[in-house]
């Protein structure tokens, strides 16, 4: 059993430490900072946001997406076509991300993500995963003024995205994963969305998850089970309808279970998330189950998403020494 | 005496330099508190001024003592804790409360800072309170088990403070829920604790609301309790008039019409304004119908707020005109 992360990590910890990226990148801003400085820094803290998560326990880390200024801006603003606009809320939280105009026909020319990869994975003592927000998510969350067309442009960025996870493939990604949570608040678009899933995987041998969150999959699932990916993430803490799903349709695939609370400070507690555990892996080989909180952390302060990764990791143990 | 398109702001308004880095210097334990409190009475001053100088009809005391409307009640109320460091967009961090336990009411929050307004004014003053809706759902819910009671005692907490402004004597207040508008299903919800909160007032009640939740709750949206629906138009006012055509608007609530568009660095021209109001007027009596910017000012400078509020001004006054409104 996989003790892992959703994607994102709080960039800055709290009082006495000192939020050095957040303080870094106002000096950058006010000119008194360079690029080459603000980098480094950048690499430091992914490098302790690495141990953190390791400290922590888990067995499968990411690099806390440090340097994204949102999910969509960080993938976006390397395509050719693409501008970026003003402040818009993302979902139903408090977090806002800069809205992609795509004024021309997308193209990726450059990867966003391979150097951070790789230098998390060389500065990280446990494996660790590639996460991109997947084309279904990035489509809706932008504002088209070329296609014309969601179904085009999510096949768009289907096609930038598969450039990019080929690109972390040949640098040595094991596993690619693409987080879709737009799809669970559009389930009519389905159709769409299975084709942007086929395409966004084409070629590649690499493992691959979809992680879908902020909801049910009530209405697809079945269905999201023949999608082209190795391992799909649920969330069963805004998702309550999913343990009912799985219990009615056995999970064929490898199963990302999101049950820790990634946007509350309320802690849970080892012994509870593995009798969770237990119950939404009934059925299910330990090996195929990977435990994370609901979606990303940077929701929380740092101290607590540490905090709730410990307990989570205990949870984890805990578990398996009941299955085994 | 004017009649008829009273004019009024949505809150909050743009903190001048001095009182932001006064807000800084505090925050690092480099000012007293009662250094720092001079300074929000300076700049409520200021606001009051601005106001009376443009002519509006119910003035607000600018918001000077709150950043973010959450917290700013969360330092105050029992059961509330101010938390970690939490991103909200690119490097700009607040510190999200967290419900910790029962939430309750303690002293007054804000009445001082009302009453000191309207003390430099003979113009009503609004009092502006952060609903119990909003208070929960942009906090950490650690203290409850169940969202709903949460909800429910915070409305009660919300429900002293406001009644504390009534007795204070403000004429309005205002209490604005905008974390209902990524959650409409639970419109039942902030309806009944609205209820909770404006319990016992005297004081005419507002909300303010963005213009594409009114309507696709309309008409449920009718029941909150409340007198007026401050509303965020979003240049969408045809489509609103054309809803109240064919669905109605109750005879004994009002609307506050946003105008001018905060969010842009741009002042509409009087013509803009005038074709905005006269929009309105197809629905509503001038009695009824109250014109504002159509969000709170604080993300705009003093001097385009100034601009804005001139501009609303003017083409009031030129609407009122023609009307033969006094």
């Amino acid at each position: 059993m996989i003790a892992t992360v959703v994607g994102s990590y709080p960039k800055v910890p709290n009082k006495p430490r000192p939020a050095r990226l957040r303080l870094a990148i106002n000096k950058f801003d006010r000119g008194d900072m360079t690029l080459e400085e603000l980098d480094r820094v950048a690499d430091e803290v992914t490098i302790e946001v690495l141990q953190e998560q390791v400290e922590a326990g888990l067995d499968f880390v990411t690099d806390g997406q440090i340097r994204w200024e949102d999910e969509q801006t960080y993938l976006a603003r390397n395509l050719e076509g693409v501008s970026i606009n003003g402040l818009i809320r993302w979902f139903d939280t408090n977090m806002y991300y800069r809205q992609p105009v795509i004024e021309e026909p997308l193209a990726w020319t450059k990867p966003s993500t391979v150097r951070d990869y790789t230098f998390a994975t060389e500065h990280s003592s446990k494996p660790v995963k590639a996460v991109l927000t997947g084309p279904y998510t990035m489509a809706r969350l932008s504002v088209d003024r070329h296609y014309n067309s969601v179904e085009a442009l999510a096949g768009a960025f289907a096609e930038a995205l598969n450039r990019e996870a080929k690109a972390l493939q040949d640098a040595g990604a094991t596993f690619i994963q693409f987080n879709e949570p737009a799809i669970l608040q559009a389930k009519d678009d389905y159709t769409t969305f299975v084709a942007s899933c086929a395409r966004v995987v084409d070629g590649l041998s690499a493992e691959t998850g979809l992680y879908l969150y902020f909801g049910d999959v009530e209405g697809i699932y079945p269905q999201v089970l023949d999608l082209p990916f190795d391992l799909i993430g649920l969330d069963f803490v805004m998702g309550a309808k999913n343990e009912g799903l799985l219990h009615r349709t056995p999970f064929t695939k490898k199963l990302g279970l999101g049950i820790i609370d990634a946007r509350n400070t309320r802690l849970e507690q080892p012994a509870a998330i593995a009798e969770r555990i237990k119950t939404l892996g009934a059925g299910i080989d330990p090996d195929n189950i990977h435990v994370s909180p609901s979606a990303g952390l940077e929701f929380l302060p740092r101290e607590v998403a540490q905090e709730k990764l410990r307990l989570l990791a205990e949870g984890v143990r805990q578990a398996e020494g009941v299955l085994v | 005496m004017t009649t008829g398109l009273l004019t009024t702001t949505v809150g909050s308004f743009p903190k001048p330099p001095y009182l932001q880095k006064a807000r800084n210097a505090f925050a690092s334990g480099k000012l007293s508190r009662e250094e720092l409190s001079e300074l929000e009475q300076q700049a409520t001053r200021e606001v009051i001024a601005l106001q009376e100088e443009i002519g509006l009809d119910i003035l607000v005391d600018g918001e000077m003592a709150r950043g973010d409307m959450v917290v700013f009640f969360a330092e105050h109320f029992a059961g509330m804790e101010v938390g970690g460091l939490v991103r909200s967009y690119g490097n700009r961090y607040y510190h999200k409360p967290v419900v910790k336990g029962p939430v309750r009411w303690q002293e007054p929050i804000t009445v001082d800072l009302w009453r000191y307004a309207q003390s430099l004014t003979d113009k009503p003053v609004k009092g502006m309170l952060t609903g119990p809706y909003t208070m929960v759902e942009w906090s950490f819910l650690e203290g409850y088990d169940d969202f709903r009671q949460a909800v429910l005692e915070m409305a009660r907490a919300v429900n002293y403070e406001a009644l504390e402004l009534d007795r204070a004597g403000a004429p309005f207040i205002q209490i604005d829920e905008p974390a209902l508008s990524t959650r409409m299903e639970d419109i039942d919800l902030a309806i009944e604790a609205m209820a909770i909160a404006t319990e016992g007032l005297t004081a005419k009640t507002a909300t303010h609301i963005c213009y594409g939740d009114f309507v696709s709750a309309y008409p449920r949206f009718l029941d909150m309790p409340v007198k007026q629906f401050d509303l965020e138009m979003a240049n969408s006012s045809h489509d609103l008039v054309e809803l109240l055509k064919t669905e109605g608007f109750p005879e004994d609530k009002e609307i506050a019409w946003g105008v001018v568009d905060v969010h842009s660095h741009e002042i509409e021209s009087v013509d803009d304004v005038v074709a905005e109001i006269k929009r309105g007027l197809e629905v509503l009596p001038p009695e009824r119908l109250y014109i504002d910017p159509d969000c709170g000012l604080k993300t705009r400078t003093w001097d385009e707020s100034a601009d804005k509020l001139r501009v609303i001004m003017e083409g009031v006054r030129k609407v009122r005109a023609e009307l033969g409104i006094e």
